[in-house]
């Protein structure tokens, strides 16, 4: 069930409002099987994958708790093991025989690939990833095994996070479902706001700039240096706006219903370094790779060439849980080198900033540091978006050339659209700027109920206005 | 509970800022009073959404220009034309009424509708009827794809203002079963169906402003050069594309036939030119000529076919394998109306010649009874 169907219109009232009515003993019965039934809204069927993986993970956390010694460290490895197991079948399974027949093609040999085309269940990587954050957190003594299996399986499936997160920690998320939830006005209020904002960032903002953004990267040959650019700058507000709102749609659902679930985005684009917008972007996900890969592997507590190696490893894997394609592994390795690039020249940099006099605090070093940020971080897009490196190349190579202004509109995004798509970004900044301020619930509420209902009731009906209601799921669904 | 009181204050703890709301205990409504609240806030909402809905409807209707002018004279039986052009997109850039009304003197109007199947043809064709005195004549479009039906309704927005006309409404559901949506929640039809924004075309319309006029008569001419379109379709396709002939659109091309007979129109089909390269590519256009003139024959409607026009291999002519532009679509208009003056001619020279028969044949038996009766009486 996507967030922004009518059917979640209609999904989401009812599980709140059951969920107030229902005695504290059964409301997280309820959310088992409400999130049972979003996740079955797509393919009813892959509830299977994730009953297998909550019955591993449920039942290697028991005895991980239990036993000490070697069998716990088997015990974590089992775990571990088998749940990726699941994500290595869905998900990389062609993606590894399709490289080795490939690799095997360089060497002559005639390897056959194998006929297998298995459909990806939706946010398996997230869920996969919350499950082992239990049992490592268990392994490594911060959490204790859960003993309710009902709670246990809310904790994975929990449906405002389930598909797409943000990935929730257990000492985090799973206390909550024990606590008891009042019915509050003020938090229900808060995460419909909240809501409304990330359908905003989604059906204003992404679903429209993915119009253009999927015409020109579907056969980018076809497109002028300049449509090329738009399309980049624009995919790299569309997946923020995508993902962030996805996630401010789940944070406001968790919040209506009284919990509380981790930020994951900290307005990424302001960023005056590579370094700096991992820390802003995904955050839920960048910690999880920090924590239990960066930091075991050694973090930057080892020699220089170990911790360049272990920054293009963690971030090799992450453009790998991505997706099963080489363009999000060199996604991924090109944001490492970024870092390493950045951290072995910033002295050289300061240097030069120093030599021309701009000081460290100027306005003009951070906004040239946001602008190369920005610009970096979109030539990272262009790779990430492109069907094969091929067109990644062809797109990067081409973006300064031809920039013919009367060559505009593509055949889904007429020039009409234009002003819309520009608009709505002008608003997503302005609204983000204003946030850093003051907050808009805390301007709004200023005034007297009629006046702050109608500008409500006008902002929810221009967003439902300005909307694109194609049937596209959230980016990060795939991953 | 004013919310101003309310405000959320945000609090980040730890590295990973969890964002923990500080809700003020004071003044909550209890469960049925918060529930109460939010559920007339999103009545509010709802009254909003239908008056706009209402207002952009009403805009929609009022613009005098655009396919949206060509509709709402249709719909407001303003046309009762004597020639009446029906089809697809084809139809409506290749056939100007006015050559028409200048050949024949018969007032004319093209019904061509963008992106159309013969299913949608024949629903917009009965809501013409509906609102309209019958026609004379229907020159009907073919297409090589005519007997394919209509998979999604293509650009439904064109039909939204008008969904309260039951053959509309009917057809749209056949293709669509959740047409519905569009009909009776309100907005839907504006900004879920429609990614253009037209809603914004309604309410300029409410307020009085029409877009630039570029329809004639229902007719759209197209002032376009050739575009590579069909050479990209052929690079596409080297081997050729085949269009289904599917029973149902079969079907449709004969309720077309037959509400036409049923309302005593004479019917005529037209095969407009077509490029000449792009025949070639039809791998079954030989079936699907000979599925027209078993129908056509069996029915006694005539078929005109330009697929050998004069300049069907001429790009200035075009702008894509399957539509003239305004140069092509004048061209052809002239010829189209002159055969149709012809045929009208032809038409009713023979109609003078029967009924000159039957006075004769009248003449010659009251004579016979007349004699009859003489020789009764003698």
């Amino acid at each position: 069930m996507l967030f922004n169907s009518l059917e979640f219109a209609l999904f989401f009232p009812i599980a709140a409002g059951v969920y107030f009515t229902l005695s504290h003993r059964w409301r997280v019965h309820w959310l088992l099987f409400a999130s049972c039934i979003f996740y079955m809204a797509f393919i009813p069927v892959y509830v299977l994958i994730l009953v297998v993986t909550i019955l591993i993970d449920y039942t290697a956390g028991i005895y991980i708790d239990k036993v000490e010694g070697n069998r716990k460290k088997l015990l974590l490895w089992v775990s571990i093991l088998s749940t990726c197991s699941v994500l290595f079948v869905f998900k990389y399974f062609s993606f590894v025989t399709s490289s080795v027949v490939d690799v095997g093609g360089l060497f002559g040999w005639k390897l056959v690939r194998p006929a297998v085309n298995i459909i990806l269940p939706i946010g398996l990587s997230f869920h996969t990833f919350q499950s082992l954050s239990y049992v490592i957190e268990v392994y490594f003594g911060k959490q204790k095994a859960e003993r309710n299996f009902i709670v246990y399986a809310t904790y994975v499936m929990f449906f405002p996070q389930l598909v797409a997160g943000p990935i929730e920690r257990p000492q985090h998320l799973l206390p909550q479902f024990r606590v008891k939830h009042d019915f509050n006005y003020q938090n229900v209020t808060s995460g419909l706001k909240r809501m409304a904002w990330g359908l905003f960032k989604k059906l204003v903002v992404a679903d429209r700039l993915a119009l253009y953004v999927n015409d020109v990267y579907s056969s980018p040959r076809q497109y002028t240096g300049l449509q090329l650019t738009i399309a980049t700058v624009f995919f790299a507000y569309q997946i923020y706006c995508d993902f962030s709102g996805y996630s401010d749609i789940a944070i406001g659902a968790a919040q209506v219903l009284g919990f509380r679930l981790m930020e994951n985005f900290r307005t990424p684009y302001y960023s005056l370094s590579i370094s700096e917008f991992w820390h802003r972007w995904h955050i839920s996900l960048s910690t999880w790779f920090k924590d239990y890969l960066y930091i075991p592997l050694g973090g930057n507590r080892v020699s220089k060439p170990r911790y360049i190696s272990n920054l293009l490893i963690t971030f090799a894997v992450s453009g790998l849980w991505h997706g099963a394609n080489w363009t999000y592994v060199i996604w991924g390795v090109l944001n490492g080198a970024y870092l390493v690039v950045g951290m072995l020249t910033k002295d050289l940099r300061d240097r030069g900033f120093e030599a021309i006099g701009v000081e460290k605090e100027s306005k003009l070093r951070k906004a040239v540091m946001l602008v190369s940020t920005w610009t970096l971080t979109c030539l990272a897009w262009v790779v990430f978006r492109a069907k094969s490196t091929g067109d990644a190349w062809y797109v990067v190579s081409h973006l300064a050339s031809n920039w013919d202004l009367s060559l505009l509109s593509t055949p889904q995004f007429l020039l009409r659209q234009f002003p819309v798509a520009v608009a709505s970004i002008a608003v997503l900044e302005i609204g983000q700027l204003w946030q850093r301020s003051v907050s808009f619930p805390s301007f709004v509420g200023r005034f007297q109920m009629p006046v702050r209902w109608t500008i409500y009731a006008s902002l929810v009906l221009a967003v439902l206005m300005f909307g694109v209601y194609r049937k596209t799921q959230f980016i990060y669904f795939q991953f | 509970m004013p919310m101003a009181a309310a405000e959320s204050q945000y609090v980040c703890v730890e590295e990973r800022e969890y964002c923990v709301e500080l809700a003020s205990a004071a003044e909550q409504p209890r469960l049925w009073r918060g529930i109460g609240r939010l559920a007339c806030f999103f009545a509010l909402v709802a009254c909003l959404a239908f008056a706009m809905d209402a207002l952009v409807t009403s805009g929609l209707r009022r613009i005098k220009t655009s396919a949206f002018g060509a509709s709402n004279v249709v719909m407001e039986g303003k046309v009762n034309a004597d020639v009446l052009i029906t089809g697809s997109s084809r139809a409506l850039v290749q056939y100007d009424p006015r050559a028409i009304e200048a050949t024949t003197g018969l007032s004319a109007f093209n019904l061509g509708r963008n992106g159309s199947q013969t299913d949608m043809q024949v629903a917009f064709l009965k809501a013409y009827l509906a609102h309209n005195r019958r026609p004379k004549i229907v020159l009907h479009n073919l297409d090589a794809f005519s007997f394919v039906t209509t998979r999604e309704v293509f650009d439904p927005v064109q039909y939204r203002p008008y969904l309260y006309d039951s053959s509309l409404y009917e057809a749209s559901r056949k293709i669509n079963p959740s047409i519905w949506k569009s009909r009776y929640i309100p907005l839907y039809g504006y900004v879920v169906d429609d990614m253009n924004l037209n809603w914004m075309r309604g309410l300029a319309g409410f307020v009085g402003w029409s877009p630039r006029g570029d329809y004639f008569l229902g007719f759209n001419p197209r002032h376009r050069t050739w575009t590579n379109e069909f050479d990209k379709f052929r690079t596409a396709n080297p081997a050729g594309v085949r269009f289904e002939i599917e029973p149902a659109g079969v079907q449709d091309l004969e309720n077309l036939i037959q509400l036409c007979k049923q309302n005593g129109i004479q019917l005529i089909l037209v095969y407009s030119p077509e490029y000449s390269q792009m025949q070639k590519l039809t791998t079954n256009r030989a079936e699907i000529f000979a599925r027209f003139h078993e129908l056509a024959d069996r029915n006694g409607v005539p078929i005109w076919d330009y697929s050998n026009w004069d300049h069907d291999s001429d790009r200035n002519f075009f702008y894509n394998s399957q539509h003239l532009n305004a140069t092509g679509a004048a061209a052809f208009s002239s010829d189209m109306a002159n055969r149709l003056q012809q045929f009208l001619l032809a038409q009713r020279s023979s109609t003078a010649e029967k009924a000159a028969r039957d006075g004769h044949l009248a003449t010659m038996s009251v004579n016979r009874i007349a004699v009859t009766n003489r020789l009764k009486g003698q």
